[in-house]
């Protein structure tokens, strides 16, 4: 560490300790893969273990989990969804389909890879992935934010520009109600 | 000397008391599920990534004030209400004063929650006055029955007198109608299951706390962990003879806090009218011949 440690980098380490063992998951389950989440939240595997849990609003999710594939119109939703959460955010692409299109990589209503319009976090491949799968990209999503690695979400606001022209590129002109450059300057990300 | 630090630690060890029963309750319900469960100490986690959280989003003055009235009535509250060697406001306002502040924090959340303009935030608040007309009128009835039998509105006359006479001098046992219809007017008032009404996840996305996220919601947790505390210290005062110290006074908040889990993890959820129902069938007449018992 060649890097001076000050007093605001030190208070960031421990708080990324702490609150990695809080995140609150948003799952966005048009596609398929859903049927895997259930045995992932019981007894079977329970993830409240890492104290990861299921909210049901935006605004007070962590991690955005976009299973299965997008068609056009569902991302325009799925972008609405994720500039309402609050940062840090972080989104997961489970499925092959977020990745690469997967089967449907012929299709012209699904988009083919998810990273071009959010910023993602972390994929998980398989068709499908198994709850086993999903744990272990949790457990390593943790491990992440614990080394201070997981800035994914700041490339958002760093390359507005980038994503906002794919997006537009796929729908055209939409409105998000949320100004992405704004929040950048008014909460100094 | 004393006093001046239990008015500024003591939210602080209420607050610590109510995040630790949180916690429990979301351990025991994952073990009645058999699962693993969180640790104990995870709704501190959860409190501190919402208040670390980078953005925040603001949809006017009022949202930022109702929560500040939102905290700050349940604080006012918390100093009002005795716990072992703590009682210097109870002499200055007896539980008539706790009654109406209680209503400070609804109302603060209410106002907040309007200005989100959020339709499950506002079916959420409708239904919390809705379950307030259910539980707050066998609660004042259980309030008023306890009143005349002790013949003071004070807090810790009423205490005093319980424990003079051991553990049959407790409300619980001196009227048991009242006591158990407090009991159930107190289960609404902590809006567990079967009267989970105005949160209801699955129906309308936790109704007040849809638009909430990072600080705001950091507070709501925190006001949940000191009214949690709040609502089980007043049962305790009124109907489980108080605490002469605080072992006694733990070990009956868990005891209480045990028996209302058992329920909310049995149960499933009421309809609002249901609810509503239910609580001016049961402890309603249970709470009116409590007090005709005492009266005639």
């Amino acid at each position: 560490m060649s890097e001076k440690l000050t007093q605001r980098k030190a208070w960031d380490i421990v708080l990324d300790k702490l609150t990695k063992r809080s995140l609150w998951m948003l799952h966005y389950c048009t596609g398929c893969g859903a049927i895997e989440l259930p045995p992932t939240m019981t007894s079977r595997y329970d993830m409240e273990r890492f104290g990861i849990s299921a909210m049901v609003t935006p605004r007070q999710a962590d991690i955005l989990l976009i299973t299965g594939y997008l068609s056009v119109k569902t991302l325009q939703r799925v972008i609405l969804t994720y500039e309402q959460m609050q940062a840090p955010k972080y989104v997961i692409g489970f499925g092959s389909c977020t990745i690469n299109g997967g089967m449907y990589w012929n299709s012209y209503a699904t988009i083919k890879s998810l990273d071009q319009y959010l910023p993602v976090e972390l994929y998980i491949a398989g068709c499908m992935p198994r709850p086993e799968a999903i744990i272990s990209s949790f457990t390593e999503l943790i491990d992440r934010i614990g080394r201070g690695e997981a800035n994914s979400w700041q490339d958002y606001y760093d390359n507005y520009d980038f994503y906002k022209k794919n997006q537009e590129h796929v729908f055209g002109e939409i409105n998000t109600y949320v100004d992405i450059k704004d929040d950048k300057v008014k909460f100094g990300i | 000397m004393s006093t001046v630090l239990w008015i500024i630690f003591y939210p602080i060890i209420a607050f610590a008391i109510g995040v630790i029963l949180l916690g429990y309750g979301r351990k025991f319900n994952a073990r009645v599920q058999r699962r693993y469960g969180p640790p104990i100490q995870q709704v501190f986690y959860d409190i501190l990534k919402l208040m670390s959280k980078r953005t925040n989003i603001s949809h006017g003055w009022m949202h930022d004030t109702a929560l500040v009235m939102l905290l700050g009535g349940t604080l006012l509250t918390l100093y009002f209400i005795p716990v072992p060697g703590f009682d210097f406001f109870s002499g200055y306002g007896d539980f008539l004063v706790v009654m109406y502040i209680l209503l400070i924090p609804s109302l603060g959340m209410a106002l907040g929650v309007g200005e989100t303009a959020n339709p499950n935030g506002s079916i959420g608040i409708s239904r919390a006055l809705q379950m307030l007309a259910g539980y707050d009128i066998p609660f004042a009835l259980t309030f008023i029955g306890m009143a005349i039998l002790a013949g003071t509105t004070n807090f810790s006359e009423i205490i005093a007198l319980q424990q003079a006479e051991g553990i049959f001098g407790w409300g619980l046992m001196t009227n048991p109608f009242l006591g158990v219809a407090a009991l159930i007017a107190l289960h609404g008032m902590m809006g567990e299951k079967p009267f989970e009404v105005m949160v209801a996840p699955h129906e309308i996305a936790t109704g007040p706390m849809t638009e909430m996220g990072g600080k705001y919601l950091g507070m709501m947790m925190i006001q949940h962990a000191l009214n949690v505390v709040i609502e089980l210290t007043i049962y305790i005062n009124l109907f489980l003879g108080g605490a002469a110290n605080w072992a006694s006074y733990l070990v009956k908040l868990f005891v209480l806090m045990t028996l209302i889990l058992s329920v909310n993890a049995l149960f499933g959820r009421f309809r609002v009218d249901d609810a509503v129902r239910f609580m001016w069938k049961v402890p309603l007449v249970l709470a009116v011949i409590g007090v005709l018992i005492i009266i005639l």
